[in-house]
């Protein structure tokens, strides 16, 4: 199976921070990774190296195709193909819940400002198609109903589903999830768990950043551990669970896992 | 087509004078660019206001001359003890004025929009039409006519030499003139007292640790119990009190004022406390010198019609190069 | 429930029929066309010529907000020197309106074009600046251009550029300076075009990609959007349509002057654009409208023109930041 991303030897520091530590990491084609660890462990930290937020203080990152995105601006990792939803939901609360998506599917044209104003056939093409492809993700995400309601009139659940589909709209080959389930009570973190896996069975890979045990073992096909920013486990869900060190690390078992 | 020329030779026939020159205007500057700095750092907010409160304190320095004390435009000279009650009469009420007149801007302007989390555009628009509004009201008020500070200190000169030249083998070598006037050394002394005051006064005090602990994050301050409006006044009102000792010695060295002295003095102090890294207090020591001597030094070489532009082009570098400033930690970068 | 006037407004337009939308949109044109007509009514100005006024503050008013409301209130860019742009187009008419055989149309799109660039070239090393740092350096632009022209005597220096030609005859309408009418259609036109402009880019790519960038700018970043090219973008059409009506201001009036091209010019326009409804194109239309018109209705505020100006700014963001006439608040269907 070849690899979507790999993470080679990624260090992050500020100032006399180390937020990650030699980190080495590979996600593989049509997985669900799950990045897990305690509070402080440099979770997003390592979506924020990857989508270029941070410029990591050594070390590499690597697409399934060779390119490196270190250095890359944000837009141009996206464009890439890696798309991230967010720990609070950040939504273009303003706009309705199409334009979220049709505005992440932007990425795709490739008409610009003229052509826009001119409303050149090439322009108008990919109005209609993105804005069919958003709607398209609104109903796999099950929200096409709230389709023209403003971003931050929609219910919380109905939120993070849009940020999903928004980051969707960006025809991802990777997918990141930053806890995507927060707030969540049991049966909605069981219909994410079903959507997730939904949406690695239609072509995507997911990393995802969770808390919640049950829906980790539930859906992951491997589990990577961090804790101070360095990796201390990667295998399959059972046997990190089973896992000293890891146990160790949470000091138990977390108290959400049900 | 002289207004392009470049002229070194004033720069090094007065070099000291003009560098004393530069370093009292210097302190000046850093004097108002703590205004900015302080209250960048709490509030993370450009006070647009502060340059009409400098504008303010020139005005009542005057006033409280010639009206408290009865003084006039063609007033001889002070000396002794009346001098020195005088003088300090009229710094402490320009101090006062202006850190009420900076604590007023705060509650009017944007005490209610930190309240309901307005964004950063909206404070800014705010700012500015505070801003405005000090300024027109004086426009208005004083009908745009320039108001004289009468010559209580007299222009002394301390020191002054003319320099000359020596010749050494072939070589002529030039040693530059050099005068030191009296006011000029006592805004440096006294700036630099004020200076000192604050820069322990936030170190060492109390209320300063609460300042400090507000600039670094005011959910967590407001959680270990620091009161936030308290904080936020205070600061607003030592700020004034910077820029009320920088329009006082304005005042007195330059001896004349207009309803629009804030706007270039402003952008200047501004400059400096970006220079300095704004939200840093020894930046802005550090940036009001460096810009006080620039300007100074530009107006010699390029023409004084230059010297505004001095301050923008310097603040422009600046951001573009090197926006963190001399001093300062990152505060560009968003977090996710 | 706040009553939204914009919504209301929208609410019908949404109701009415093809038909319907096509006579509202005619009659509020023909409207706007015949206001010339209109100098004898309770509408005429005391002290200036009314057909005068309409094109200059009202019309240009309304070009130049309706242009910083691009930068400002769709893409949340505070831009403090618009007025550059709008001096950039003035003096390109001046200059080439006297020096050489170009007439006005001629002119137009030379001017259009260098306000352009500027705006480009203003925007490449600034856009990348935060907020309030950017409002400070567009702030410097603006002084810095009329600094500039006011120091150069090679383009008339403070006594500016004189006797610029007149627009020849259109059709059968003359410009003159006592017949304002065919000046006044002239901006009416480019009004037209701007407004036509901006609402077919609003729903598509650009007007997301700004709305995004107003939003959080960071978040549109992660989701692949080109932010610096769209700010760019919003810069550039902004300082063309500014440049487009500096060069109708330049024709129209003979005669320009580094004094015309103010700080205050810049705060006035954003004024239109706050008052209004930031981002909203009718609302910034009424607001530009009432802030220029009144001033000259009404003889007594108008000397205090600047002073309301910055009460505006202040009370508006503190109870009311959306306008008068706020962008849509509630879902309206996807027109497309």
């Amino acid at each position: 199976m070849t690899n979507v991303l790999e993470l080679k030897n990624i260090t992050m520091q500020f100032g006399g921070v180390v937020a990650l530590n030699d980190v080495s990491l590979s996600v593989k084609q049509g997985e669900i990774l799950a990045l897990i660890g305690p509070n402080g462990a440099g979770k997003t930290t390592v979506f924020n190296v990857i989508t270029g937020v941070y410029t990591p203080t050594a070390g590499q990152i690597l697409l399934g195709d060779g390119v490196s995105l270190v250095g890359k601006k944000k837009w141009q990792i996206t464009e890439q193909g890696v798309a991230r939803t967010f720990q609070n939901v950040r939504l273009f609360g303003e706009m309705t819940a199409l334009e979220n998506v049709i505005t992440a599917g932007d990425v795709r044209s490739k008409s610009g400002f003229v052509g826009s104003l001119l409303g050149l056939p090439r322009s108008r093409r990919e109005e209609k198609q993105n804005r069919e492809k958003a709607l398209e993700l609104l109903k796999f995400m099950g929200i096409e109903d709230s389709a023209h309601k403003l971003g931050k009139n929609l219910a919380y659940g109905d939120q993070r589903r849009l940020e999903i589909a928004r980051a969707l709209g960006t025809q991802p080959k990777l997918l990141l999830l930053d806890e995507p389930a927060a707030g969540f009570n049991p049966s909605e973190k069981v219909a994410l768990g079903n959507t997730i896996k939904k949406i690695r069975d239609a072509g995507y890979t997911v990393l995802l950043i969770e808390h919640d045990m049950s829906l980790i073992m539930g859906i992951s096909d491997r589990v990577i551990v961090l804790d101070f920013g360095m990796k201390i486990a990667d295998d399959s869900p059972t046997n990190v669970q089973n896992d000293p060190r890891v146990i160790e690390a949470y000091l138990g078992v977390p108290a959400d896992a049900s | 087509m002289e207004v392009w020329s470049v002229d070194f030779s004033v720069l090094f026939d007065q070099f000291f004078a003009l560098t004393i020159d530069g370093i009292a205007l210097g302190f000046i500057y850093s004097l108002i660019a703590l205004g900015y700095t302080m209250v960048y750092g709490v509030l993370r907010l450009i006070n647009f206001a502060n340059s009409e409160v400098f504008m303010l304190g020139t005005f009542a320095t005057i006033m409280t001359s010639k009206n408290i004390f009865g003084y006039a435009d063609d007033s001889e000279p002070l000396t002794g003890w009346k001098l020195v009650y005088t003088l300090l009469a009229c710094m402490i009420i320009s101090m006062l004025v202006c850190a009420i007149a900076g604590v007023l801007v705060e509650i009017i302007a944007y005490r209610r929009l930190r309240k309901n989390g307005s964004n950063r555009l909206t404070t800014l628009i705010s700012a500015i039409g505070v801003s405005i509004v000090i300024s027109e009201t004086v426009r208005i008020l004083t009908s745009s006519a320039p108001a004289n500070n009468p010559r209580l200190l007299d222009k002394i000169f301390l020191v002054s030499y003319e320099g000359t030249k020596f010749h050494l083998f072939k070589f002529e070598i030039p040693v530059s003139a050099f005068e030191l006037r009296l006011d000029t050394l006592l805004v440096i002394i006294f700036a630099i007292v004020l200076l000192v005051s604050v820069d322990r006064f936030v170190k060492h005090s109390r209320l300063g640790k609460g300042i400090r602990a507000v600039s670094m994050s005011e959910e967590n301050s407001q959680l270990m119990g620091v009161n936030l409006n308290k904080v936020i006044s205070s600061t607003f009102f030592i700020a004034g009190l910077m820029t009320g000792a920088a329009a006082f010695f304005y005042t007195t060295v330059y001896e004349s004022t207009k309803f629009n002295v804030g706007f270039e003095l402003g952008l200047a102090a501004f400059t400096a406390a970006v220079l300095g890294g704004i939200g840093n207090l020894r930046g802005a020591f550090f940036g009001g010198i460096s810009l006080g001597l620039l300007e100074i030094y530009a107006a010699t070489i390029f023409g004084t019609q230059w010297k505004a532009v001095t301050a923008f082009v310097v603040l422009v570098l600046v951001l573009l190069f090197k926006p963190n400033g001399l001093f300062g930690e990152s505060l560009q970068k968003a977090r996710v | 429930m706040a009553f939204n006037l914009r919504d209301r407004g929208a609410d019908i337009w949404d109701r009415a029929p093809r038909s319907g939308r096509i006579a509202i949109a005619l009659s509020a044109m023909l409207f706007a066309i015949c206001l010339p007509f209109l100098g004898g009514t309770f509408l005429n100005t005391p002290i200036s010529s009314y057909e005068a006024v309409l094109v200059y503050p009202v019309g240009l008013f309304v070009l130049m907000a309706l242009g910083l409301n691009i930068v400002v209130g769709k893409s949340g860019l505070l831009d403090l020197g618009y007025v550059a742009f709008f001096a950039i187009g003035a003096y390109t008419m001046a200059i080439l309106g006297t020096h050489t055989g170009l007439n006005f149309w001629e002119i137009l799109p030379i001017g259009i074009a260098l306000a352009m660039l500027s705006g480009v070239i203003l925007g490449l090393p600034t856009l990348r600046l935060r907020g309030d740092y950017l409002a400070i350096v567009t702030l410097g632009f603006g002084e810095i251009v009329r600094i500039v022209a006011l120091n150069t005597m090679s383009i008339g220096g403070p006594n500016g550029i004189a006797n610029i030609p007149n627009p020849p005859k259109f059709l059968s309408l003359e410009y003159t300076l006592q017949n304002q009418k065919a000046y006044y259609w002239t901006v009416l036109f480019l009004i037209f075009l701007v407004i036509w402009m901006i609402r077919r880019v609003s729903t598509r790519r650009p007007g997301r990609a700004w709305e995004s960038i107003r939003q959080d700018e960071d978040v549109a970043d992660l989701m692949g959007v080109k932010t610096l090219k769209y700010k760019i973008w919003a810069f550039a059409v902004g300082a063309a349509i500014g440049g487009a009506g500096g060069v109708v201001f330049a024709a129209k009036s003979m005669f320009v002057a580094p004094e015309m091209f103010t700080l205050n010019t810049s705060i006035l326009i954003l004024a239109c654009v706050v008052f209004g409804g930031m981002g909203n194109i009718w609302g910034v239309i009424t607001g530009a409208v009432i802030l220029s018109y009144l001033p000259e209705r009404i003889r007594f505020i108008s000397d205090a023109r600047l002073l309301i100006f910055g009460l505006t700014l202040v009370v508006m963001m503190n109870l009311r930041a959306d306008g008068i006439l706020p962008r849509k608040k509630r879902e309206r269907s996807y027109h497309s």
